[in-house]
């Protein structure tokens, strides 16, 4: 039996300084952030996760996108003014810098937003529908995960509005990033997915990633279909301040493994864990590693 | 002459009128005082004495604009400027420290002198406290400094101005109006050089033709932080006195041009600024 790892799904809650910001604006001196991504990092590593994210702490996973992908700009909202372009790496350089100290022992994922949900979040002021718009957010994602493939041992999309409606196209957008991929790749879509399981299922990624805890009729939804994929099986709420115990956790991930059997490779938050308090967040991740610990050394 | 298509609002403090189109209303200029730290109260009250008459020989209003850095100073700064500082005079107050900020806004109502208060600033580094103090104890008018650590370009100026760029709950300009306060300067924040400070002049007519608000920045700083310039002593002053007609060129309406005495050079080039865009 694979050992089932635990995982995080992208975002984890740092509080930035701000007046620390301000002063060193006032004195001059250059603002970075490499703290907040350092502290985030060391939080997960500090509670035994396996697979390791930045915690996109520098912004909302739209933002981070958005922010630095040319003909975008951000607003009350993020909005596409010109034609799309990749100018330079998006989240590279703190992928790079996470590798210099990440334990050897831990993997690191490359979180990445997807195309679609790029789309349906911005205000569009330029392209002519929504579909060119995604492709040619596809095509810049695309050239982002080439730069960090190297250096991830896994490529985790989030797409979270295909569970609101799942394009004609959605595949076709999923083809073009995950093309030629050797690495892991991972799709997370939140909400409720049980419509679009036969869309999902056969997606060109290795892993589906819901939030099987907040709604656990998901798990009876897949029994329908014949499943090959992988699943990342939420096991934790990312929208709740109660802390799972690592029995519940346990228990859920069982009955779980009575649909998915060894499907399941990773547990996780069932989202990103942004909106919840740092220390709720970190004894959240505390019992989905001791839960793992429990369930791998049956 | 160029002017803005959005409607630009003029704010008058105490006969002080800063805003408006292009060369409309002249450059305003914010002095600093005390920014060393300790206040050195009889050489100021001389060199605002020089200052405010050559202020009226030129035309460009010169506001005062006092630093406090500890809390030892605050009765000393706000005593200084009750007795000393003509009652038709606006000033600011210039401070980082929030606790500081608070107590001296407390201090500022007793004295009855919130009226004649610029508060300088807010940003992304505003504390409840702050925003509770300044809800109660409100000065006649605001500077908003439109720093985006996330980004330093025009854009994302705006975006701190109109989110708060998820560091803080709301934009900055709608904090400002829920505090109250209707009377707003934009500052657009000019960093160091070579982190992107040609952006805080660019951002002047964009902040201008989007909300039509009084808009300037610190571009002294600039200067002030060109390690390059140490190889030209004689030119550093120059640079830093010319620097300021950047503002009034772009349409901006005031400067925040570092100490007092920069006032007697900076004068001139902003009265030349003004002259400038009067006859484009």
């Amino acid at each position: 039996m694979e050992i089932i790892k635990t995982s995080v799904i992208g975002s984890y809650p740092i509080e930035t300084d701000n007046m620390k910001f301000i002063k060193n604006y006032f004195n001059g001196l250059e603002n970075f952030w490499d703290e907040y991504i350092s502290a985030a990092v060391n939080d997960m590593i500090k509670a035994g996760i396996d697979l390791i994210s930045d915690g996109q702490t520098r912004d909302p996973f739209i933002n981070i996108f958005t922010r630095n992908i040319k003909g975008c700009r951000i607003r009350d909202r993020p909005e596409v003014i010109n034609k799309l372009e990749y100018l330079y790496p998006i989240i590279f350089e703190d992928i790079i810098k996470i590798k210099k100290y990440l334990p050897k022992n831990k993997g690191l994922i490359g979180v990445i937003a997807g195309p679609y949900t790029l789309s349906e979040s911005v205000v569009n002021f330029y392209y002519k529908n929504k579909m060119e718009l995604a492709f040619d957010f596809a095509e810049i994602i695309k050239k982002e995960i080439d730069l960090i493939k190297p250096y991830v041992n896994l490529i985790s999309i989030d797409e979270p509005f295909f569970s609101n409606k799942f394009p004609d196209y959605g595949s076709e957008l999923i083809k073009i990033i995950t093309k030629k991929l050797k690495c892991l790749t991972r799709l997370h879509v939140c909400g409720d997915v049980s419509k679009i399981i036969p869309d999902l299922i056969n997606l060109p990624v290795d892993v589906l990633s819901h939030e099987f805890k907040a709604k656990p009729q998901l798990i009876n939804s897949y029994e329908e279909y014949e499943n090959n994929k992988k699943i990342c099986l939420g096991s934790v709420r990312s929208d709740n301040i109660e802390i799972e115990s690592v029995e519940e956790i346990i228990s859920h991930v069982d009955q779980a493994s009575s649909i998915f059997g060894e499907k399941i490779i990773q547990i996780s938050p069932d989202c990103g864990q942004r909106l919840l308090p740092r220390d709720i967040a970190f004894k959240k991740l505390i019992n989905l590693v001791k839960a793992g610990e429990v369930i791998n050394g049956r | 002459m160029f002017s803005f298509t959005k409607k630009q609002e003029i704010f008058d403090i105490n006969g002080v009128k800063i805003g408006g189109q292009p060369g409309e209303i002249p450059t305003v200029l914010f002095a600093g005082l005390f920014s060393k730290g300790k206040p050195d109260l009889i050489t100021s009250q001389k060199k605002l004495q020089k200052i405010f008459e050559l202020s009226e020989q030129l035309g460009n209003p010169v506001i005062p604009d006092f630093f406090i850095k500890k809390e030892e100073y605050i009765e000393i700064v706000i005593n200084f400027i009750e007795k000393s500082i003509p009652k038709n005079i606006p000033f600011s107050i210039d401070i980082i420290d929030p606790v500081i900020k608070t107590k001296v806004l407390e201090l500022l109502k007793v004295k009855k002198l919130l009226s004649r208060t610029i508060y300088n600033s807010i940003h992304v580094g505003i504390t409840e406290e702050e925003f509770n103090s300044l809800k109660n104890n409100k000065p006649n008018m605001i500077i908003i400094v439109a720093f985006n650590p996330k980004d330093k370009n025009p854009d994302g100026k705006l975006e701190v101005l109109e989110n708060g760029a998820n560091l803080t709950n709301d934009g900055l300009l709608n904090i400002a109006k829920k505090i109250g306060i209707k009377k707003i300067l934009l500052d657009t924040a000019a960093l160091a050089p070579g982190d992107n400070s040609g952006a805080a002049i660019a951002s002047i007519p964009i902040f201008k033709e989007e909300y039509g608000l009084p808009t300037g920045c610190s571009i002294h700083n600039v200067v002030e932080k060109s390690k390059w310039l140490d190889n030209y002593k004689n030119s550093r002053k120059i640079v830093d006195f010319s620097s300021n007609i950047n503002i009034s060129a772009f349409g901006g309406d005031f400067t925040i041009i570092g100490p007092l005495e920069n006032a007697e050079f900076v004068l001139p080039n902003c009265l030349g600024g003004y002259s400038y865009i009067r006859i484009l």
